[in-house]
Parts: structure tokens; C-alpha cells; sequence
């Protein structure tokens, strides 16, 4: 007997319990949480009370909250804005200072302290320009040629051919791409300037110092790696039967190549090309220090920039003119070339 | 125009072998065509042809010059493509007299001979056009009139009809047939398609697994296959196979016996283990077998599935009594599945009992191991000769 009643206690004992913590309904909190809290459904009511008291700011956030494209749009407002202004703003600085005469050219707020349009000319006057823009001209295209040529020799090998070795040689083309010209720079400022008895028919005195291939040869092989990623990857997608049907036609690969494979990579020679083109006319390091900045010894438009210079006196108006007739010629090349430029960096995979 | 001639050619790629010591000679004039599955190995045999693959092994002979090592462009050979591989950049006209342009040819004589070429393949009018804007066949005949204007010795076709519709495939191949009776040229024709091997060649070479397997006239391909692989492949629907065993008197397989004397064949003997083969053709229906003059004895059947064709019907017999029809098994090689063809008038129905007969003049037996063909027919008497002389071709 005793035994069921030390069973029966227990569960009396827990029953009672659980029905204590029912019982105790009145202290405990509501089974529902919504109906009671204080925070929960209060807060919709508040919020549209408070719509009145908003200021402006807070009525944009809270529209904006509802409304997220108005944010979108107003970002790309702003960015907009901002590279318009961070790009432009200079040219048009650059405008202003060229057009105020020498003299008057610390007064400038936005609008030209005189107007003397004749910098444009004066500039041709004070010391040969026309001439720096031709070696800046004639030494990147010479360099566009030169990596046009060899980046098509390379992309074809690393794009159509199968050979040991290509993705180890193409990571090297690669890594070199990254080292720092300033690397090559003494070296080779030391090789040109050394007297080869070879080159004496052609320098004169032997060294390459003072000479477009100063310019050229680094530079071309500075900016070959880019050139050789776009080729490779147009060149890899022309389809073999293009190139065998040249090859059984009669030419030899390198025909091919010239004949069917390049001119249906037209958009990535473009591209590979004015890139080229724009980063050597662009470039300073070398530019700078690979002549002597005279005007007869293949000095670029920058020492010709850097030429109204002088020991007592620079001549800022024409500093600037000089910048934007330096300018215009990538400028209208970009112009022409952007359309190829566009649908090369962005529509290489498409092409069939 | 020439002869072209492979000497053991082989090719692989690394561990790969695509072509495995293949030799033969494309006569003069000859239209042959390299069929087989794909991946057997007969585009890369034709590209040693044209210069763009070099073999790994062996020689290439076009006339009597060895061209192993020769470039593509002095080969003296044209060449069709499968995915035609027209220049896009250029007009019909500078695609025709790429090749010729290429050489010092005057430009009257070029358009002269481009305007000839077009006209050969009907494609007047069209010069100024640019590929894009020509349909598939139209393409096509650029493709083989880019081929025929520089007047080559051997005019190469990588499956030139492959990418156009049924239809267009069909016109073509008419049109390839009367081009090569034209041209009297020698092609090397490449396909798949064996409808295009039979019609178009006078000789098929069936490539499997890059080996040769047979190089003989289509009919001869057809009718005195050298192996199991040629004559399962070539015909359509394909030939009937049942592995059996030779024993005194006769062939049993699983599920019927064939009559024949070993003795009188050559090289079959009691006890070997053989395949035999029928094509669905030499299947008849016991009624309507009177005319055969050696029929086996009747099989019993029953009929699973009909394929009306329109020309004739596809009848799928079942030969032991309780198999089903299966959609695993290939009714080819199925051992309890036969393949007949009937003609239409033919009163026949699914779910029948039938009797059919072979046509014992077609069985066909090979070796069961290596595949080899023993015997082209089993009649007996003059069976060893017509069996005996299949051309070889390893």
C-alpha cells in the first residue's frame, strides 16, 4: 500500500503545480503579446501621428524609405556630378588661365581675367611646339605599330596554338606587366646612353639617347602585356575553320593571320591599339627623361609643356594653351575610336 | 588531278590515338568517302590529306610527290568545311577568288574563272552579296565554289552537307554528284551520313576507332561487310545480329537453328562460337517466301511493334515465347529481338504470331571474338567463293 500511495503523491504534487502556474493567470503575462505590449502595437500610431511634426529631411528619408529608386537615382545624380566636375573642371581651368593674359593671371575666379585667345598662337611662337607634338605623335604611333605587331604575333601563339608552357609564359607576361618602369628605368637609361659602333650609321654618335627608340622600345614593351591579353583573347575566338580554310586557300599561318584572323578582330585591335596609343602619348616617366627635352632630339609634348619654364619668369597662360592643343589630338581620337574601343572591351565574348 | 596515296598514317594526341595506321589510295578521279561514327578518327585522316594536322607516322602521297611535310597552300588541294568557314569580312566574290588572289593571276583572268565557278554551282548574280546574308546552302555552294576556282588535284569535303536541312542535304548531294562528273575530279568526301556514303562514292573506306575497317564500292560495303562493325554500320535500319554456336549440322542460337554444313564452309567449323548476321531486308514472312530459292526453316514469332515508313514497314518480332519488348535493348543486337522490313501491302499486325524464314544466300556469319566476317551467305555451294573474297582491306 505503501507504494502506490509514494507513487499517487508525486503526480498529485505536479498536477497541482502545473495547474498552480495556470491558476496564477491573473500575474502572469498574456498569452497573446501583441494585445498587451506596450511597445508592439503602439508604434503604427505614433508614426502617423508624428507625419505632422516631420521636417523636410526627415519626410525625404522617410520618402525614400518607400521609395528607394528616388535614392538611386539621386546617387547617380551625385556621381555623376562628381566625375563630370573632377574631370571637366580642369580643362575648363586649364580654358580660363589660357585665355587671361599673361600678367593678370592671379585674379581668375571662374571667368578669364581678360580675354587674349592669341596664347593659342603665341605658344607656337615662343618656342617650337608644333614640333614636340610632332615627336609625342610620331613616337606613339611608332609604338602602336610596334605593339600592334608583336601583341598579334604573341595573342595568336597564346590563343590558337597548343604549345608546353603557354599558361606558365603567359603568367610571365603577365607578372612582368606588373613590375614598376621605374625599375627599368636606370638600366636602361645606362644601356642607351652607351656608344654601340653598330648603331653609329644610324644615331650618329652610337647611343640611343636622344632618339624616338629611347622612347619607343620601353615604352612598347611597358604597355605589350595589355595588348597581348585583348588580342590573345579575340584572336582565340575566331573559329579554326576561318584559318584552315585561308590555310588550304594558300597562305601560311602568318597569312592567315594578317588576312582573316585580324581583320575579324577589328573591334580588339582597335582597342588594343588606342589604348596603346593614348597610354604612350600620355606616359611621363620615360618621356621625361629619355632626351634631353630639346625639340630637335625627339623630346615629347611634355618637354615642351615644361619649356615655357624659365629661370626667371613661367609663362602659365601658355603652359595651359600648350596642355589643351596637347590634348586634343587623343581627344579626337577617342572620339572616332570609341565605338570600337566600347563594344572591344565589352563584347569580345560574343563574338562567334 | 591526282592520286592520292596514305602510307600507315597515324596520329595521336599524346595518349590519344586518333588514327591508328591507315593506308590506302584514292585513285584518279575517284570519289571516296570516309564514314564512321563520330570520333573515329576520319576528319583528322582527312586533315593530314589537306596539311592541317601532321600525322604522327607515316606518309602522304598526292600524284607521285610525297607532300607529308608540305604546307596546306602547296598541296594543290581545296577543301569544303562543315561549318562552311566563308570569310564574314568579305563578299561573295572576294571569298571565290580568296585563293586566286592569292596568286599572280591578272584580275580579268580571276573574274573570268570566278564567274565560272559561280556559274557551276548556280551562283549568279550573287557576287556582291556578303555571307551573312545568304542562306545555309546558299553558303555552302560559296564554300565549293571557293573550292572548284583554283581548279585543285583533289578537292577534300569535311561533312559539307551536315549543318543544312534535310531537304537541302538531299538537293545537294545531287548537285556534289554532277559537280564530281563535271570537274572529273578526285574528292575525298568526309560523313556521318551514310545515306550520302552510299549515294554519292564510288568507293566508301568505314573508319572505326581510327582504324581502316573496309575500303570497297558502297555495294560491296553493304553486301560483303569484312566485319561486324561495316555491317552494322552500314545499312539502315541496321543488320540483325544473334550469337549461336556451329554444331553438326547446323547454327543454334538461343532462340532458333539455322541449317548449315560446316564442312562446306571455309572457315567455320563444329563448335565455333560465330554471329550471325541478317538484314532486315532478307527477313521474309513464311507465306510470302515461295520465291526464295533457299530459305531456313520457319522461326517462330511473334510481332512487337510496326514502323510504317511508307515504302515499306519495320516490323520488330519477338522470337521467345515470353520476352517483352524492351526499350533497353537495341533491337539490332537484342538476342530475342529480329528486325524485318516488309512492304506495305503486306497484311501483318502488332501483337501477331508469325513464321518467318531468312534468306540463307544473305546470312552472314563472323567470327564471335574478333568480329571478322567468315561467310557471305550459307547456301552452300557457291556460298565459300562469293564469301571468301570480301575486299580487304587490313
Amino acid at each position: 500500500m505503501t507504494d502506490p500511495t509514494d507513487d499517487t503523491d508525486p503526480t498529485t504534487a505536479t498536477e497541482s503545480s502545473d495547474t498552480g502556474g495556470i491558476g496564477d493567470g491573473e500575474r502572469d503575462p498574456p498569452r497573446d503579446p501583441t494585445l498587451h505590449r506596450p511597445d508592439g502595437g503602439t508604434v503604427l500610431e505614433d508614426d502617423r501621428d508624428a507625419d505632422l511634426d516631420r521636417g523636410p529631411l526627415q519626410q525625404w528619408v522617410s520618402d525614400s524609405i518607400s521609395h528607394p529608386e528616388r535614392v538611386y537615382r539621386a546617387m547617380f545624380y551625385v556621381a555623376a556630378i562628381f566625375f563630370l566636375v573632377t574631370t571637366l573642371f580642369p580643362f575648363y581651368w586649364l580654358l580660363m588661365v589660357a585665355l587671361t593674359p599673361e600678367g593678370q593671371l592671379q585674379d581668375i575666379v571662374f571667368t578669364p581675367n581678360g580675354f587674349n585667345p592669341g596664347a593659342f598662337v603665341e605658344v607656337f611662337e615662343v618656342i617650337p611646339f608644333h614640333i614636340y607634338m610632332f615627336n609625342s605623335f610620331v613616337i606613339a604611333l611608332a609604338s602602336t605599330i610596334v605593339v600592334l605587331v608583336i601583341a598579334s604575333l604573341a595573342g595568336y601563339a597564346f590563343g590558337r596554338l597548343e604549345f608546353p608552357g603557354r599558361t606558365p609564359l603567359m603568367l610571365l607576361v603577365l607578372v612582368i606587366s606588373f613590375f614598376p618602369p621605374a625599375a627599368f628605368f636606370i638600366p636602361l637609361n645606362d644601356l642607351f646612353n652607351t656608344s654601340f659602333a653598330f648603331l653609329r650609321p644610324i644615331t650618329g654618335d652610337g647611343t640611343l639617347y636622344n632618339t624616338p627608340f629611347a622612347l619607343v622600345t620601353p615604352l612598347s614593351a611597358i604597355f605589350m602585356p595589355l595588348a597581348i591579353f585583348i588580342l590573345t583573347t579575340f584572336y582565340s575566338q575566331i573559329p579554326d575553320g576561318l584559318e584552315d580554310a585561308a590555310r588550304v586557300e594558300g597562305t601560311t599561318r602568318l597569312g592567315a593571320l594578317f588576312r582573316v584572323i585580324i581583320p575579324l578582330s577589328a573591334p580588339g585591335v582597335a582597342t588594343a591599339g588606342v589604348l596603346t596609343f593614348i597610354a604612350v602619348y600620355n606616359e611621363f616617366f620615360f618621356s621625361f627623361l629619355m632626351t634631353d627635352g630639346q625639340p630637335e632630339n625627339w623630346a615629347p609634348i611634355l618637354d615642351g609643356i615644361l619649356a615655357y619654364q624659365g629661370q626667371y619668369q613661367v609663362l602659365y597662360n601658355l603652359m595651359a594653351a600648350a596642355s589643351i592643343l596637347g590634348v586634343i589630338p587623343v581627344a579626337i581620337l577617342v572620339v572616332i575610336a570609341q565605338e570600337k574601343i566600347v563594344s572591344g572591351l565589352t563584347a569580345g565574348a560574343l563574338k562567334e | 588531278m591526282a592520286r592520292v596515296r596514305l602510307e600507315n598514317i597515324t596520329k595521336r594526341y599524346g595518349e590519344e590515338t586518333a588514327v591508328d595506321d591507315i593506308s590506302l589510295e584514292v585513285e584518279d578521279g575517284e570519289f571516296v568517302t570516309f564514314v564512321g561514327p563520330s570520333g573515329c578518327g576520319k576528319s583528322t585522316t582527312m586533315e593530314t590529306v589537306a596539311g592541317l594536322t601532321q600525322p604522327t607516322e607515316g606518309r602522304v602521297y598526292i600524284g607521285d610527290d610525297d607532300v607529308t611535310t608540305l604546307a596546306p597552300k602547296d598541296r594543290g588541294v581545296a577543301m569544303v568545311f562543315q561549318n562552311i568557314a566563308l570569310f564574314p569580312h568579305m563578299d561573295v566574290y572576294e571569298n571565290i577568288s580568296f585563293g586566286l588572289r592569292l596568286r599572280t593571276y591578272d584580275d580579268e583572268e580571276v573574274r573570268r574563272r570566278v564567274e565560272q565557278a559561280a556559274d557551276i554551282v548556280q551562283l549568279e548574280g550573287m557576287l556582291d552579296r556578303m555571307p551573312a546574308e545568304m542562306s545555309g546552302g546558299q553558303q555552302q555552294r560559296v564554300g565549293i565554289a571557293r573550292a572548284i576556282v583554283r581548279n585543285p588535284d583533289v578537292f577534300l569535303m569535311d561533312e559539307p552537307l551536315a549543318n543544312l536541312d534535310a531537304k537541302l542535304r538531299v538537293h545537294m548531294r545531287t548537285e556534289l554528284q554532277r559537280l564530281h562528273r563535271e570537274l572529273d575530279a578526285t574528292i575525298i568526301y568526309v560523313t556521318h551520313d551514310q545515306a550520302e556514303a552510299m549515294t554519292m562514292s564510288n568507293r566508301i573506306a568505314v573508319l572505326n576507332d581510327g582504324k581502316l575497317q573496309q575500303i570497297a564500292p558502297p555495294l560491296v560495303c553493304y553486301n560483303e561487310p569484312t566485319n561486324r562493325f561495316v555491317a552494322g554500320f552500314i545499312g539502315s535500319p541496321s543488320m540483325n545480329f544473334a550469337d549461336g554456336e556451329v554444331v553438326d549440322g547446323g547454327l543454334e542460337t538461343s532462340n532458333f537453328t539455322v541449317d548449315l554444313d560446316a564442312t562446306r564452309l571455309p572457315g567455320v567449323s563444329v563448335d565455333d562460337t560465330v554471329t550471325l548476321g541478317i538484314r532486315p531486308e532478307d527477313v521474309h514472312l513464311t507465306r510470302y517466301a515461295d520465291s526464295l530459292a533457299a530459305p531456313t526453316d520457319p522461326i517462330d514469332a511473334r510481332t512487337d511493334v510496326l514502323e510504317p515508313m511508307g515504302d515499306e514497314v519495320f516490323v520488330y518480332l519477338l522470337l521467345a515465347e515470353d520476352v517483352e519488348g524492351s526499350m533497353e535493348e537495341d533491337p539490332a543486337t537484342s538476342p530475342n529481338q529480329l528486325l524485318m522490313s516488309v512492304t506495305p501491302d503486306t497484311e501483318i499486325e502488332a501483337g501477331q504470331d508469325v513464321d518467318v524464314v531468312l534468306d540463307r544466300s544473305k546470312i552472314h556469319l563472323f567470327d564471335a571474338d574478333t568480329g571478322d566476317a567468315l561467310v557471305h551467305g550459307i547456301t552452300g555451294i557457291e556460298g565459300p567463293e562469293s564469301g571468301a573474297a570480301p575486299t580487304e582491306a587490313e
